[in-house]
């Protein structure tokens, strides 16, 4: 798509803050808005104009139990900085040292007792060796599952591409789709009822880089950027 | 609280200063759980875009610049975003789009007005103004757009008119706002 007209990106900046725009449509464009600036302040003149219109809506108080899931999450996410601080022992010991983030990230020490279990994988760039994101959720249980991504560092998605999660029910056999995730540092997603059992008897994990709207084939058709294991912390 | 003092709280929050984030969470959320609300149509949802919300904002309190937004404006960017990306991504096979399409149809056509806004702040004052001069049908597209999240095609069903109508209503309103807004 061409985003030099000014009149054009002017109209498209309208639509993405005014909501109207469809899933592939919000993707492709945000794709564009993080490589042009002129995007970038187009939006930005339009949330100015639009987004007072949101003050006329009646307040609503939203349930304790949000405050105190930001507070946890927080906690959490304090957590791993001090790993961070010593990236020499990661180098040392890569694989020892991806558990030990696993279980810092979801215990802090004055909360040991009080966690439950928890599934922890650290997704590895498979390119650089490095952890690029962190997945974690709650096994056991019935029902829809939230899992929680954290996206590490300052990830980029090419344009018009998508990035897929899959789960590993083994080393031989072939992936199941999760569903397509973005490149926010903090997102949560859902999986429906049925793979629950697959996902807490999973082996890992991995993302593909697919076209948008996810894989055609039903399997990874593009290539895996980052894999991890699953921990049982 | 005034626009400064939000301000001031965000500029706190990027300093890592946890009691501003508390007071900015005490006095922003429940503007942001409505705007998340309309939006996703489900409280749960809602719940999840607030929780997702609030932690980027703290995470990313750094990057607000007061010289480009109020701060206000910014945060209900990022909630309204969230929630967008929630609503629209493309749904997996677990009965949900039954219900939302159920949510959609029991829409209620309770969207405020330009006369609520005209309560307000000067500038959503000068957006009412300009919102009156625009025609019915491009007024009411852009606010059912903008309150419930709804795309040209469940604008159309939910008019009950053609898309390509929808899609003209809303160019032509949006084009008319930004030169009332901007020739002020």
């Amino acid at each position: 798509m061409q985003y030099r007209d000014a009149e054009l990106r002017n109209r498209l900046a309208a639509e993405y803050v005014l909501g109207t725009l469809s899933w592939r449509a919000r993707r492709r464009f945000e794709a564009a808005l993080r490589q042009n600036p002129g995007l970038r302040n187009a939006v930005a003149d339009w949330e100015r104009r639009l987004l007072p219109l949101a003050g006329s809506l009646p307040e609503l108080n939203p349930p304790a139990r949000v405050w105190r899931a930001i507070q946890v999450r927080l906690r959490h996410a304090r957590a791993p900085h001090r790993w961070w601080d010593n990236l020499v022992l990661w180098r040392a010991a890569a694989g020892t040292a991806m558990l030990l983030l696993a279980l810092a990230l979801l215990l802090p020490p004055s909360q040991q007792e009080e966690l439950p279990p928890r599934m922890v994988v650290v997704m590895e760039d498979l390119q650089n060796r490095t952890p690029a994101m962190t997945i974690s959720w709650t096994p056991d249980g019935t029902g829809e599952k939230k899992i929680q991504i954290r996206v590490i560092g300052h990830a980029e998605m090419a344009p018009d591409t998508e990035w897929e999660l899959w789960l590993l029910p083994d080393p031989e056999k072939p992936p199941v789709s999760l569903g397509l995730i973005s490149t926010h540092e903090f997102q949560i997603m859902r999986v429906p009822a049925e793979l629950n059992r697959h996902l807490d008897a999973a082996w890992g994990l991995a993302m593909s880089v697919e076209p948008k709207g996810g894989s055609p084939t039903g399997v990874p058709s593009g290539p895996v950027l980052y894999r991890g294991q699953c921990v049982k912390a | 609280m005034t626009k400064d003092g939000i301000q001031e709280l965000l500029a706190r929050c990027a300093l890592g200063e946890e009691q501003a984030f508390s007071a900015l969470y005490r006095t922003c959320a429940p503007k942001l759980f409505a705007v998340a609300v309309r939006i996703t149509r489900r409280a749960d949802w809602a719940e999840d875009v607030l929780q997702e919300s609030f932690v980027n904002i703290w995470h990313h309190a750094q990057r607000y610049n007061p010289d480009k937004s109020a701060p206000m404006t910014w945060m209900t960017a990022i909630v309204r975003n969230r929630a967008l990306d929630l609503l629209r991504r493309p749904r997996q096979a677990d009965g949900s789009e039954e219900e939302y399409q159920a949510a959609l149809a029991a829409i209620p056509d309770d969207t405020p007005g330009p006369a609520e806004l005209l309560q307000r702040s000067t500038d959503a004052r000068r957006l009412a103004e300009c919102l009156q001069q625009l025609s019915e049908e491009q007024q009411r597209s852009i606010t059912l757009a903008f309150f419930h999240g709804l795309s040209h095609g469940e604008l159309a069903a939910h008019l009950g008119k053609p898309l390509g109508s929808v899609k003209t209503w809303i160019r032509r309103g949006l084009d008319r706002l930004r030169a009332c807004l901007d020739g002020s």
